[in-house]
């Protein structure tokens, strides 16, 4: 094998982990792999790894959850800049709704998302935040309100991502605070009349949270300890 | 190596009966036959040599590495030698789990064809 084609081969395979690209490659260097079929095995590889996560329904489940919740939550998140605006400019007699609770409910959905969707990702997260990205971009991009800047339909983000590095650290939310949340969230969401019906979706993350922290919790009590 | 441990039995909390895959199954059987000697390329020539089919490096490790997450192997790094370009190997071994899971697949096998007419050795059996 030329210096130029093991460059080539020890660089791609820098992708891989330590003990596993010792392995390939000195696989491959004992079977005496040209540069093609080294390089196709290291992809190959690489390929399998990631189409592995893909057997897991939970990567499925967060990638689900990603694309949805980004539309409706920067809708609401144009809803309440709206009504910021309004407020500021004095005139509240079109906000039903107390504007905090619109927030808090805004800030609640987007961390609930953010976490289901940073506890199932995984290795797979880059598609969850590309599929949430593709809205968002779409969005901003597109935006045609003079009044508002672009960036108030991404009001949601930051709770959001704060969600998904709790979730990606966390994993679970202790049973008794998702409980909190879901319950608070819902009540809230049954106390505004005027929200719409295509926004009940957003309270599923919520209940998921509860679901998943009561298994864990199941899941704990009856592993006998080391 | 507890985490390690923790994670494998977390994995299998409620699983009563792991289910191989055939590949799974070659893999784990391969790997218990080539006992010490089990590692990638040794793995990988012996599927080859005895199933007759083709197993690329990307299925084997990625295989290799979901039954570890199973806890059905283990793998560990081996020596380096010249002829591998100063490489460690990758060595392999089977689990006390990955070898009942083995034997449940293989005697679910023999369960399964008993009836069949391939699987009988009699000579008046045809296809």
């Amino acid at each position: 094998m030329s210096r130029a084609a093991l460059f080539v081969i020890e660089t791609s395979a820098r992708i891989l982990r330590a003990n596993e690209r010792d392995g390939v490659l000195g696989d491959l260097a004992e079977v005496g792999a040209g540069p093609l079929r080294s390089f196709c095995a290291i992809f190959g590889l690489l390929a399998r790894q990631h189409a592995e996560h893909w057997r897991d329904w939970r990567p499925w489940l967060a990638g689900g959850v990603a694309l949805p919740a980004s539309l409706l939550l920067l809708g609401v998140s144009f809803g309440i800049s709206m009504n910021s605006r309004a407020l500021l400019e004095g005139d509240s007699a079109h906000i039903g709704f107390p504007f905090l609770f619109e927030v808090l409910l805004l800030v609640t959905w987007s961390w609930t998302s953010g976490f289901l969707i940073g506890s199932l990702s995984g290795h797979t997260l880059w598609v969850s935040a590309l599929l949430s990205s593709i809205p968002c971009l779409s969005c901003v991009f597109r935006f045609r309100e003079p009044s508002l800047s672009r960036i108030c339909v991404l009001l949601f983000l930051i709770p959001g991502l704060l969600g998904v590095l709790h979730g990606r650290r966390l994993r679970h939310v202790p049973f008794t605070a998702a409980l909190i949340i879901a319950a608070t969230v819902t009540g809230l969401m049954l106390a505004w009349n005027e929200m719409h019906l295509c926004e009940w979706p957003l309270v599923l993350p919520a209940w998921f949270l509860v679901a998943a922290a009561d298994k864990f919790r199941n899941r704990r009590e009856e592993l006998p300890s080391c | 190596m507890r985490e390690e441990l923790d994670k494998t039995r977390h994995y299998n909390y409620d699983v009563e009966y792991i289910v191989l895959g055939e590949f799974e199954y070659i893999l784990l059987t391969v790997t218990a036959g080539l006992g010490d000697q089990a590692y990638g390329a040794a793995i990988r020539e012996s599927i080859v040599k005895t199933a007759g089919r083709n197993c690329s490096i990307g299925a084997l490790y990625t295989t290799i590495e979901r039954l570890e997450t199973k806890g059905l192997l283990t793998t560990w790094m081996g020596e380096a030698t010249p002829q591998r370009g100063g490489r460690a190997k990758r060595m392999v071994r089977v689990t006390p789990e990955g070898a009942q899971a083995a034997r449940d697949f293989y005697e679910t096998m023999l369960r399964v064809s008993r009836n069949a007419a391939w699987a009988s050795c009699e000579p008046e059996s045809t296809l």
